[in-house]
């Protein structure tokens, strides 16, 4: 690289010395082709010499090299205006989203005067519900420990028994899962109850995610 | 404590069960034979050695229908959080058109405008249309809470106290006592114990029932010996296993007798079951919220 650059240097002296040879009235040929094609020869030759010196190892590079550089550099520059153009759009979740006109100024409540009674009342209460709750809590862990605890204690005793039905006993069940059940209601079902006719449309949005491939 | 509660166990048990070992006794008169008969076990023990013999027993429960009643601490709370919600929220279409409807009203009575904001919503007032809605809401009778069975008290009903669990108890003829406990069968070689509980519900039932087993496991176990006079070589006492069961459908009054089986709840298991049957370990399984 360094020769070539010399050789380049060179070929631009050999340049300016032949506009400055131009300029001057008479032809002086003999000393200054001399001197240019002898800088002109040296130039040719520390090409030469340049090239076939680090010819092999780098006529391989320039090729394969700078081809590869640039495929990876196109890759890359696709992936980018990839990503750019479409980022992964997320399924929205419509409960979080507040609809625009739901905050507007007129749908604002006026601020309520919660006087100071009525605010020391709703902490009090609150405190009593959070000590309710954890009593709740700790009964319903006890509960179930309990529960835990008596079914350990008869699978060890029906080990004591016999070997063959306690494996059977904690053999898992395929059939009990997924079970399903429905929960209580607030009043019991109408037997017979007819509910009335009609007709509803459904315009849930159904969103389908797009995954992008890397 | 595990271990002076299960001698108190044997202490009780063994004046109490009496009539239960009558019972068993009975089947292990006809089933000694049988066990001499199949090979390859020893005789007169089904269990290949343990003086215990195994019993599969049946909770059968129907989970609750409706809620539970709310505690006053829970009726204020939910007032409470109602209250805040409502302050913190914004104003929905219905109550700004409530307040329009109102701003006009009052212009109207002020005499300024009076037929030039006419428009073509005066026909229907949010008023009106609350008291529709009021109107077709109590149109709607729902099913009382508090049924006929619990009226009168209907044991054998299943419709009886909607908001808890029921558990199904049999009244047994042991010896000279009747007692009543949950059905249960003798365990038989091949079948394992949750077999043996199925088997019980079948037998019981004669199949019109439909329950949903919670699983291989025994939930608790109960283990008694049988009075001395009883007890043979091979059978000091019994381990009864229980197994927990969902009811999906189905009830027993078509295939017992009246008086003969009674779903209870909770606190009046103490009324049916002996208290100290009642008051051991086994509890633990009837430990239904």
């Amino acid at each position: 690289m360094a020769a070539l650059g010399a050789a380049a240097r060179a070929l631009a002296l050999q340049g300016r010395s032949g506009g400055l040879r131009a300029c001057l009235p008479r032809p002086c040929w003999p000393h200054a082709p001399g001197r240019e094609s002898h800088l002109w020869a040296t130039a040719l030759l520390s090409l030469r010499a340049a090239l076939p010196v680090r010819g092999e190892p780098l006529r391989k590079k320039k090729k394969v090299d700078p081809r590869k550089e640039q495929a990876a550099k196109d890759r890359l520059k696709k992936k980018i205006k990839k990503l750019e153009k479409v980022s992964q759009e997320l399924i929205p979740i419509e409960d979080f989203i507040t609809p625009v006109k739901y905050l507007q100024e007129e749908r604002q409540r006026p601020e309520p005067e919660v006087p100071f009674e009525v605010s020391e009342r709703r902490t009090l209460l609150m405190k009593k519900w959070t000590l309710y709750k954890q009593q709740e809590a700790e009964a319903e862990q006890k509960k179930i420990r309990s529960m835990l605890e008596a079914q350990q204690e008869a699978l060890r005793e029906l080990r004591q028994e016999s070997e063959l039905l306690y494996q059977a006993a904690i053999r898992r069940d395929d059939s009990l899962f997924p079970f399903e059940k429905e929960g209580p209601t607030y009043t019991p079902a109408t037997p017979g109850y007819q509910a009335p006719e009609g007709k509803y449309n459904d315009v849930t949005k159904v969103y389908v995610q797009v995954v992008h491939k890397r | 404590m595990a271990a002076p509660m299960r001698k108190m166990l044997h202490g009780t048990a063994r004046s109490l069960e009496c009539p239960w070992r009558l019972r068993t006794l009975c089947a292990a008169a006809t089933a000694a034979p049988a066990a001499a008969a199949t090979p390859g076990k020893s005789a007169a023990s089904p269990n290949g050695g343990s003086p215990w013999r195994l019993l599969g027993a049946l909770c059968l429960q129907r989970p609750p229908v409706i809620s539970q009643p709310l505690s006053p601490l829970q009726v204020e709370m939910a007032e409470l959080l109602e209250q805040i919600e409502v302050e913190k929220s914004r104003y929905s279409d219905h109550e700004i058109r409530a307040l329009e409807e109102a701003q006009r009203l009052e212009r109207k009575k002020a005499d300024i405008y009076d037929s030039d904001d006419d428009d073509e919503k005066d026909i229907l007032l949010v008023q009106d249309l609350e008291d529709t809605w009021e109107q077709k809401f109590l149109q709607f009778k729902p099913e009382p809470r508090v049924t006929e069975a619990d009226k009168k008290n209907d044991q054998t009903s299943l419709h009886r106290k909607l908001d808890q669990n029921l558990v199904l108890l049999v009244k047994e003829k042991l010896g000279d006592q009747e007692t009543w406990m949950l059905p249960y069968a003798e365990w038989q070689v091949g079948e394992t114990l949750r077999g043996t509980a199925e088997r019980a519900l079948a037998t019981l039932s004669q199949n019109s029932v439909e329950a949903k087993f919670l699983g291989n496991a025994p939930c608790g176990y109960y283990k008694f010996k049988f009075p001395q006079a009883f007890r043979t070589e091979n059978s000091i006492g019994a381990k009864v296993f229980f197994f927990k069961a969902l009811l999906q459908s189905g009830n027993l009054s078509q295939a017992r007798k009246k008086n003969d089986h009674a779903w209870v709840s909770k606190e009046e298991l103490g009324d049916y079951l002996k208290p100290k049957y009642l008051a051991q370990k086994t509890v633990a399984v009837f430990q239904f919220a």
